[in-house]
């Protein structure tokens, strides 16, 4: 992974706490490691190894967990710092907007 | 297909009026109509004299809340009943919501139903403003600052008594910018210009997708109380189609209701020559559309987001982390 991702992460997890109402401070950390503090709990986002099937591991209260995607990593954040929070999928409606 | 308008607006904007008015045209004759009105007894069907071949449904309750599922079953009553010829074959069906209804759930009705909407198309929704009151409801009432937002047009009544302020003006444009304004007079109104195509055109059979997007906000409003945003992402470089996958995934994750609207042509990279349309309330989201070409010599991505308190710095974050993982995974695999 290079460092691409990870800068826009740290800055989407910044702007995330922000759109949630969490009070807290996301930094990086040394390599591609990105902390968060903020509603009393730490979250430490890293890139996962190579070779695995998963882009990230979130660890919260030093339980490690995979994310395969920049949207798993967004929602185990939020699940950890926001208690209200109740996850809503998207749901595809049954046709099409228009005929084509 | 029947083409569906959801007709909405604040208590005493002039829903009623427009909506008889509109039913004594020759366009609306095979019109079915759905009144939704909020009390114990309905007095709006009374007022509303139906020509010969329209009908008339009368719910009582808020179709935004207690009776979302009796609006499936009456449309599906009314379907019945025009399949089996005990009422006219009308071509359009008009819902009028209640003054205090969000026009969210019943859109969500139209488009996750599958019965419904394999034979009911969106054709858009129009929200009456009284020119009147209508700046100060809009300050005060959450309800109608929600109403306008999600319009496909909006409609100014009571015009022959107070000519529109100009903060009102300014205050829909801010709330709604891609939406025309139309006025009426008297209730009256061109038929043609309320109903051609905001969503759906029954000619072309098609969206109009020029009109329908509107001239995009290129900055964010913020407002009052209300907290209702409009801003619009303008991209020039094509998007993956997993990006624009996951990027939906997450607005409607996190965004929940307070993803009022979110309207869009997309540049996928997949599919230079045919752009997707997409269309989302709240958390559902039709499927793609593909049109046959792009509308005009413009290709960039255009995505209008009507929302409440969601930031738009977080949008172009998502978008662009988005991006640039499905980039760097794309670029692996093909290495």
């Amino acid at each position: 992974m290079t460092a691409a991702p990870s800068d826009l992460l740290c800055e989407l997890l910044a702007q995330s706490l922000s759109a949630w109402h969490v009070s807290g401070e996301v930094r990086r950390e040394s390599g591609s490691a990105i902390l968060i503090s903020g509603g009393g709990r730490q979250i430490l986002v890293e890139p996962a190894p190579p070779g695995l099937p998963f882009r990230w591991h979130v660890t919260v209260d030093d339980r490690k967990r995979p994310a395969i995607s920049v949207v798993a990593v967004l929602r185990q954040t939020r699940e950890a710092l926001d208690p209200g929070y109740a996850t809503q999928r998207v749901r595809v409606a049954a046709f099409p907007l228009v005929l084509t | 297909m029947i083409e569906a308008l959801i007709l909405t607006g604040f208590l005493g904007s002039g829903k009623t009026t427009l909506l008889g008015r509109l039913l004594r045209r020759p366009e609306f004759s095979r019109t079915a109509v759905i009144i939704n009105e909020f009390g114990e007894i309905g007095l709006d069907h009374e007022l509303i004299e139906a020509s010969e071949d329209s009908l008339i449904e009368l719910q009582t309750g808020c179709l935004c809340c207690k009776i979302r599922n009796d609006l499936a079953t009456t449309i599906h009553d009314l379907l019945r009943r025009r399949d089996e010829g005990t009422v006219a074959p009308f071509t359009r069906l008009v819902i009028e919501t209640s003054g205090l209804a969000d026009p969210a759930p019943v859109l969500q009705t139209l488009m996750t139903d599958a019965a419904i909407a394999a034979r009911v198309v969106l054709g858009g929704i129009v929200t009456t403003v009284d020119a009147v009151n209508g700046a100060d409801t809009l300050d005060r009432e959450e309800i109608s600052a929600k109403q306008a937002a999600v319009a496909d047009r909006l409609l100014l009544t009571k015009t022959d008594l107070a000519s529109p302020p100009p903060a009102l003006m300014l205050r829909l444009k801010e709330l709604n910018a891609t939406a025309p304004v139309l006025i009426a007079r008297h209730g009256e109104i061109d038929a043609h210009d309320l109903c051609n195509g905001p969503l759906y055109d029954p000619l072309t059979r098609s969206v109009d997708v020029r009109s329908w997007l509107g001239s995009a906000p290129t900055h964010e409003h913020h407002h009052g109380h209300d907290g209702i945003d409009t801003f619009a992402l303008v991209r020039s470089e094509p998007l993956r189609a997993v990006t624009l996958t996951l990027f939906l995934e997450a607005i409607a994750e996190h965004c929940g209701a307070d993803l009022l609207r979110l309207k869009g042509i997309v540049n996928i990279l997949e599919s230079p020559e045919r752009p997707a349309v997409i269309h989302g309330v709240q958390h559902v989201f039709h499927p793609p559309t593909w049109l046959p070409g792009w509308p005009s010599g413009d290709r960039q991505s255009r995505l209008i987001f009507i929302v409440r308190g969601i930031p738009r710095r977080w949008v172009e974050a998502l978008l662009a982390t988005l991006d640039a993982e499905v980039a760097e995974v794309s670029a692996s695999m093909s290495s």
